[in-house]
């Protein structure tokens, strides 16, 4: 007699497969962080997402040891501004978008936001193909702290891929 | 998740199929050297990329991989005698040699030339390291001889296994770069395996459950890195090599051998996983040998004369509850291979992805896709060749490295994440 998992391993059991939803939408928000990114996060937008929301914080700055950007950085991509906390609250991922060269000031707010609220984070580093190891170094020592999860590709539209696969 | 149009592509490897066409680019294991152990010996049927072929090593020590069917009424020539340079069909006499050309009709006159018409398909065989590695492909397209470090130093260096696995090619490799499960999945063995224990990086594993990921691009597939904490605020990196189309290479533990798999296609519901364990500066132990055997470390216990494993869906994989609630193996399943195998062929032969529910942390799953969808389009719509064929894309090794914070493992393990001869691994 064939043992259960012989018998439920096959192909013909896979038919019997409860056909039901087996999760709920997930929340993506895509940040920007700096205006490398934000020409990737801008086209990404135009693809036309079911879960996905895209901001910018592309305008920060560094500001001192206290404080190392400004609260009121973080925008949608109509350029109205938004509540980073607000943003946060709503999303199930965060994903940080920067360019090479370590200008993604606003990452650490991000990270720290969503730390509090126990949201995952990954961080995603574009332009990587012509970037130098000094550039990426800097983008990624800024990202790293905040992100379960760092990716480098060669190619931008990686994320897109990612965002489907992830049922953004 | 996968459209089910892109799970149909990666996961069809036929000789019609796009997937099929760029598995056909590379030198794939086909068989273990002892499976044809002398001049003359038994042939072996193998089936591979759905493909029916029989391998034999004929009186001068020729390689050959044919068609497993003869010409004449279709005889499996599994049954064939192997004599005189060639396989000879015992239903009727027509004899093959090595290419695959028929080379005597005995009912037919010899002068007729009738034999020069009749030739099976044949694809190149070859030997190294212990392994016979076959290329199915384009003959204009075919790419230097493998490189894979594994393969290349000296025999008392390096031990391979394979056994089958009754699933698709693709959710078995997946589970080669799926590396959070580890910390679940595998806990029990880390610090019991005579292949793994002792190693300091154990530790670092077993007292960080959730580590945090980077996976990097890089010519020939991926590299991932899985971070945890180490001492002084330092982070300990274990890194994992993806070359396409499905090697993978663990990051290895104290002074034991590294180890990774090939995963290869026999047909659309089953795979060969082949399993290498080698050193680069030193020879294996015997007891070292003893235990890959024994099926230790990623290998597995096979039943006699075959390379099934001894546990299998048939047996339930011996799932024994008692040791899994008293925590000695998180599943139940003993050994680290089998523990994947039962869980990856319990999915089904090939796995629904459109229902599938990936997270941020399945991102060397996800990106391993999208290079593979992307290699698959640039190979039918320009001939270009894929990643991974070239040797130098295969001259890689895993490592575990212990970094400063703020480098990056891709800057801090640069040379030990490729092959340096007689340069011990970079391992914890």
């Amino acid at each position: 007699m064939q043992s259960e998992s012989a018998r439920m391993s096959s192909a013909a059991e896979a038919r019997f497969r409860v056909q039901a939803p087996n999760s709920r939408p997930r929340a993506i928000t895509v940040v920007a962080c700096d205006a490398v990114s934000e020409a990737v996060v801008r086209k990404l937008a135009g693809e036309g997402w079911a879960h996905a929301t895209f901001l910018t914080a592309a305008s920060a700055r560094p500001g001192d040891d206290r404080s190392p950007a400004p609260d009121d950085a973080l925008a949608d991509l109509a350029d109205h501004a938004r509540n980073l906390d607000d943003a946060v609250e709503t999303a199930d991922l965060m994903i940080m978008v920067a360019g090479p060269g370590g200008m993604a000031h606003f990452a650490p707010r991000i990270g720290e936001a969503c730390g509090l609220r126990r949201v995952m984070t990954t961080g995603f580093v574009v332009g990587v193909a012509a970037a130098s190891d000094a550039e990426l170094s800097r983008t990624l020592a800024q990202l790293r702290p905040w992100s379960l999860m760092v990716v480098l590709a060669n190619n931008d539209d990686y994320i897109g891929d990612m965002m489907t696969a992830l049922r953004a | 998740m996968l459209r089910k149009e892109q799970g149909d592509l990666l996961t069809q490897t036929g000789p019609d199929t796009p997937m099929g066409r760029m598995f056909r680019r590379y030198w794939i294991p086909a068989l273990l050297a002892e499976e044809l152990p002398e001049n003359d010996c038994p042939p072996v049927r193998v089936k591979l990329l759905s493909e029916r072929l029989v391998a034999f090593r004929d009186t001068n020590g020729r390689l050959g991989l044919v068609d497993e069917f003869c010409a004449h009424r279709g005889v499996s020539l599994w049954f064939a005698r192997n004599e005189e340079c060639g396989l000879r069909c015992p239903y009727h006499g027509w004899k093959y040699d090595v290419t695959g050309q028929c080379i005597d009709v005995p009912s037919e006159p010899e002068a007729s030339g009738f034999a020069q018409k009749v030739k099976l398909r044949s694809y190149s065989l070859i030997e190294r390291g212990g392994v016979l590695w076959a290329y199915m492909g384009p003959p204009d397209a075919q790419p230097p001889l493998p490189e894979w470090e594994f393969a290349t130093v000296p025999k008392p260096q390096t031990f391979t296994s394979k056994r089958l696995q009754e699933s698709n090619w693709l959710q078995a490799m997946e589970g080669g770069i799926d590396s959070s499960h580890v910390s679940f999945l595998h806990r029990g063995d880390l610090n019991s395996d005579p292949l793994f224990k002792g190693a300091k990086g154990n530790q670092y594993n077993l007292n960080d459950a959730r580590p945090v990921f980077e996976v990097v691009e890089c010519p020939g597939g991926l590299h991932i890195g899985a971070r945890r904490n180490a001492e002084n605020g330092h982070y300990y990196w274990r890194i994992t090599q993806w070359v396409m189309p499905s090697f993978t290479m663990i990051a290895p533990r104290g002074n034991h051998s590294v180890h990774g798999h090939f995963w290869i296609p026999i047909d659309d519901e089953n795979c060969w996983a082949w399993s290498f364990d080698y050193h680069p500066i030193r020879e294996l132990s015997d007891a070292e040998r003893a235990a890959m055997r024994d099926g230790k470390g990623i290998h597995v216990k096979l039943e006699p004369g075959s390379f099934r494993p001894m546990a299998n869906r048939d047996n339930d994989y011996l799932i024994d509850r008692a040791a899994q609630k008293a925590g000695k193996t998180f599943s139940g399943v003993e050994g680290i291979g089998m523990q994947d195998a039962s869980l990856q062929e319990s999915m089904g032969p090939i796995v629904d992805r459109t229902k599938e529910n990936l997270v941020s942390t399945d991102n060397g799953i996800i990106m391993a896709r999208h290079r593979l969808l992307r290699a698959v389009k640039a190979l039918e719509d320009k001939g270009t060749p894929p990643p991974g064929a070239d040797p130098v894309h295969q001259k890689v090794r895993s490592a575990a490295i212990v970094l400063p914070p703020d480098v990056p493992f891709t800057e801090g393990a640069r040379d030990a994440m490729v092959v340096r001869p007689a340069v011990a691994p970079a391992s914890v």
